[in-house]
């Protein structure tokens, strides 16, 4: 019964296409009207706390969240990243080489390398820096990787979220992310805007539907799911699987122009990372 | 609640749909007949579905439109073909052709999207 009311839905949505209109905004103009949008969705939340995610907008949720921010359950976890922080390679030189003396960068990702003509995303430099010294790369989801990550935006906590979109070639991939996180995709024909943007604060079952604004600034997040660290791209895998579509690698090239997007849609927020979640 | 949550899903999605109905021209019309046709169960009816399957899910792949459990379904059928239970395995190879159809229009559907209107 289950999978044919699944298969009848996708068949009708299918067959009926998909008819929203879609005008070819600037990024100013979709980060306008994402502001607007959210006003009027929550009234009276500060744009800085759209950073605490689902905590902004639900006080029950909030105040079991303040209690456990009381005692962080990521907290031995920025610790396992100062020491791989200061730990030298095998070279004798760490990762303080590869990011001009400081672990606070997080304002600085993601980014448009006007060389490479690509977004580079935090991960990915911290296994580019590896590499570059000799060392294996880490996984990009989960273990040691958010570790460092942790301990990277522990140090730039405060930063202002500040994305740049410098030529063509840097828009065409913020219009990549844009039509990414607006795309439907996966059996029960979801994009991600369907949960975050169009329904947020919806229920789903027990959980409450998180607003997107602000959606990269706490990363990496605990959240008591996984019962450990994950990074973005993990937990962009896990929203592939909740739609039932097949989810992509992280810190491929379309995941990569989709933080670059989303991240730009957080502008003007703080960093408050490391963060835990449900 | 499930119930619920089903029949609103399925309303939202008819709504969405109705309109922008005569502006879609892909249909995987062969994939859904191809659901409901019955299996014989013989190896051919399976080598003929699972090379369906096969192509419609790499059509599906090459736009970026695969869905989650559509390797997984295939799977199966290779191990019901391998036990022998070519009926199921039909069955299942049909199931992932038919999956593979509906997410590479779907894909091929949302090619263009961008800030949708109901933002403003």
């Amino acid at each position: 019964m289950k999978k044919t009311v699944l298969l009848t839905v996708a068949a009708v949505a299918l067959l009926a296409g998909y008819g929203a209109a879609f005008a070819d905004t600037s990024p100013d103009q979709d980060l306008k009207t994402w502001h607007t949008y959210f006003d009027k969705k929550f009234p009276g939340v500060d744009l800085q706390e759209y950073s605490n995610g689902v905590y902004a907008i639900d006080k029950v949720s909030r105040d079991s969240w303040e209690a456990i921010e009381e005692f962080p359950p990521y907290e031995p976890m920025i610790e396992d990243g100062e020491a791989m922080w200061n730990k030298p390679f095998a070279n004798g030189k760490t990762y303080a080489s590869c990011f001009h003396g400081t672990p606070a960068v997080a304002d600085k990702f993601p980014y448009w390398d006007l060389s490479r003509k690509m977004v580079i995303s935090l991960p990915l430099a911290i296994n580019e820096c590896r590499k570059a010294n000799g060392e294996k790369p880490l996984k990009y989801a989960k273990g040691p990787i958010t570790r460092l990550l942790a301990y990277m935006a522990y140090e730039s906590r405060g930063q202002v979220t500040d994305v740049k979109i410098p030529n063509k070639a840097a828009m065409a991939a913020y219009k990549d992310g844009r039509r990414y996180y607006f795309t439907r995709r996966g059996q029960l024909n979801f994009s991600c805007a369907t949960c975050h943007v169009q329904n947020a604060g919806m229920h789903v079952r027990t959980d409450i539907l998180s607003p997107a604004l602000g959606h990269t600034t706490g990363w990496p997040v605990y959240r008591s799911k996984w019962g450990d660290l994950g990074t973005l791209h993990r937990r962009f895998k896990g929203c592939h699987k909740q739609m039932r579509a097949k989810p992509p690698k992280p810190q491929i090239a379309e995941m990569r122009n989709l933080e670059y997007f989303l991240t730009y849609m957080s502008n003007g927020i703080e960093y408050n990372g490391p963060s835990a979640r449900k | 609640m499930k119930r619920k949550l089903t029949v609103i899903l399925l309303a939202a999605v008819c709504t969405i749909g109705i309109s922008a109905c005569q502006a879609n021209n892909s249909k995987p019309d062969s994939a859904a007949a191809a659901t409901a046709a019955a299996s014989t169960g013989s190896k051919a009816d399976y080598e003929s579905a699972l090379a369906a399957a096969n192509k419609a899910m790499k059509e599906a792949k090459s736009v970026d439109g695969l869905w989650r459990d559509t390797g997984k379904i295939l799977k199966g059928a290779e191990k019901a073909a391998k036990a022998g239970d070519y009926a199921k395995a039909t069955k299942m190879a049909k199931t992932a052709e038919f999956q593979g159809h509906m997410g590479a229009s779907q894909a091929k559907s949302q090619k263009n999207v961008g800030t949708p209107s109901w933002m403003n």
